[in-house]
């Protein structure tokens, strides 16, 4: 057994830094074209729900997310906008409970896309700003009550403007103007299944980081959620399917060097640690 | 006397929601139409739970603030760290009041300095850190030293390949149903699926006792 292998073992974490750090910046510096994969159901569903919106109801996203998992959710919500956009649906967005910066994050990512559509601020989309909610019971609560009364719960948007004075929110008044929720954050509450798809019927789709995925899998089955969009993969496949490769296809496209050092990393420390564990025992 | 008080508004604002969720929006025709009662009163009562909410949220400032200032004035040990503090809290308060969202002016260029230039550019830099971590204890801590962590190992491995393009490009000329992506597909929606399942199950049940103690006074420290 080659000695140098068991010095992998204690290899200076420096170098495993290093590694990391270029791995990811590669795919940024050099267009490696790789293939999109076939959309997943959950995928697909989400941009199913969209493309049957009827002209006469809006689409509801809850933006609630801030920096610390922009590097998935911004890419889910800016191709989501695209789609709404080349669809001509209308949309509302709210941030509930999550984090105070939600409304923030999304005008900066919405606004480009929608000016450049010809969306017009009241009449087209409106952001509601975000609402308070500090425990699982009260975010609860405040969706069952936006879903009953949009108005009652946030009388203003996010720029202080009086909600009825906004075009759009003249015609969304409770949850029977909706056609489908879509909320983005690291990991959506369940909340929205319970209280939106169990007691009103209209169909929940959520944007969740890679890592949180798996806890929504049971609910794609059930019919409970129409799509969940899986980290910046299923933003990339989401891409795919309106055409327009953007930040979710760069962003994977990192991610899969990233998820490529994670698993070198432990393979290199456990051939380390194999190689050590060799040498002590062939030792006199 | 305040434990009884602080039950009471418990158990009626529990009886309100829950009866306002579980009866109908409207009785059906043979029981008059009546509509749901409690409704009318839903935002009012949601916007009473939301300003309560929102004075324990100012609760968390209020008391960093004491605390710093508290330390700025007698020049305790790490005042320092208390004057950039309160400097970055005066600061941004200034600037996300004062300013007007249309108008260019000193005071959104600072908001925007403060909140993009420093907040989060120190967001994003503690954020990408994990990667870095996620790495180093790939490398340090996770021992294939038995069967199952062997088959950890592989699934984790399988799973991480198989939700991100890499994984369809390693193994794209193989069948679909052995490619990358599929096989991931598979751990997560049939194996983990049913753990996930008996997990939710076990934690719903486990949540609706707790509530139910609650709600009734039954929990510790109830009235």
């Amino acid at each position: 057994m080659a000695p140098w292998l068991a010095r992998l073992h204690d290899l200076n974490p420096r170098w495993l830094y290093l590694a990391t750090g270029l791995l990811m910046i590669v795919p940024f510096v050099i267009l490696i074209p790789m293939p999109a994969g076939t959309p997943s159901r959950a995928t697909q569903g989400l941009y199913d729900a969209i493309e049957s919106c009827p002209p006469d109801k809006v689409v509801w996203i809850d933006s609630s997310w801030d920096q610390g998992s922009r590097a998935e959710n911004e890419a889910q919500l800016e191709c989501v906008v695209r789609h709404l956009c080349r669809q001509h649906i209308r949309f509302v967005v709210t941030s509930v409970g999550i984090t105070p910066f939600g409304p923030e994050f999304a005008d900066r990512t919405i606004k480009p896309i929608a000016e450049k559509a010809g969306y017009v601020y009241g009449r087209d989309w409106v952001n509601t700003g975000f609402v308070q909610a500090p425990t699982p019971a009260s975010l609860a609560l405040i969706i069952n009550g936006l879903a009953r009364d949009f108005h009652s719960i946030r009388p203003a948007d996010v720029h202080g403007t009086p909600i009825g004075d906004l075009p759009l929110m003249q015609k969304v008044r409770t949850i029977r103007d909706i056609h489908v929720i879509y909320a983005i954050t690291y990991s959506p509450a369940q909340e929205w299944i319970s209280f939106i798809k169990g007691q009103f019927g209209t169909p929940v789709a959520f944007g969740c980081m890679s890592i949180m995925a798996p806890s929504y899998y049971a609910f794609l089955d059930s019919g409970q959620l129409c799509g969940v969009l899986i980290g910046n993969r299923g933003a990339a496949q989401y891409e795919a399917l309106i055409g327009r490769p953007s930040l979710g296809t760069r962003l994977s496209m990192a991610q899969s060097f990233g998820n490529a050092a994670i698993i070198l990393a432990a393979l290199v420390g456990n051939l380390g640690w194999w190689a050590a564990r060799r040498a002590r025992r062939k030792a006199p | 006397m305040t434990r009884r008080v602080v039950w009471m508004i418990t158990f009626v604002g529990g009886l309100f929601f829950l009866l306002e969720f579980l009866l109908p929006e409207q009785a059906p025709d043979w029981l008059g139409g009546i509509k749901n009662p409690l409704t009318p009163y839903l935002g009012g009562v949601t916007n009473f739970l939301v300003v309560v909410a929102t004075m324990a949220f100012l609760l968390g400032p209020f008391i960093l603030v004491r605390r710093h200032v508290g330390t700025l004035v007698r020049r305790r040990q790490g005042w320092l760290e208390s004057l950039v503090f309160v400097v970055f809290l005066g600061a941004s308060l200034l600037a996300a009041a004062l300013r007007e969202e249309q108008v260019r002016s000193a005071l959104s260029v600072l908001y925007d300095a403060l909140f993009f230039g420093v907040l989060m550019a120190f967001f994003a830099s503690s954020m990408a850190l994990l990667a870095f971590y996620l790495a180093s204890a790939a490398h340090r801590a996770f021992r294939v030293s038995s069967l199952e962590a062997g088959l950890m190992m592989a699934a984790a491995a399988i799973v991480l390949l198989g939700q991100v393009p890499l994984g369809d490009w390693l193994t794209q000329g193989l069948p679909k149903s052995l490619q990358l992506a599929s096989v991931a597909q598979w751990i997560l929606g049939v194996p983990n699926t049913a753990v996930q399942r008996a997990v939710m199950i076990g934690a719903c049940g486990g949540a609706f006792a707790a509530g139910f103690r609650q709600w009734l006074g039954l929990g510790k420290g109830a009235a």
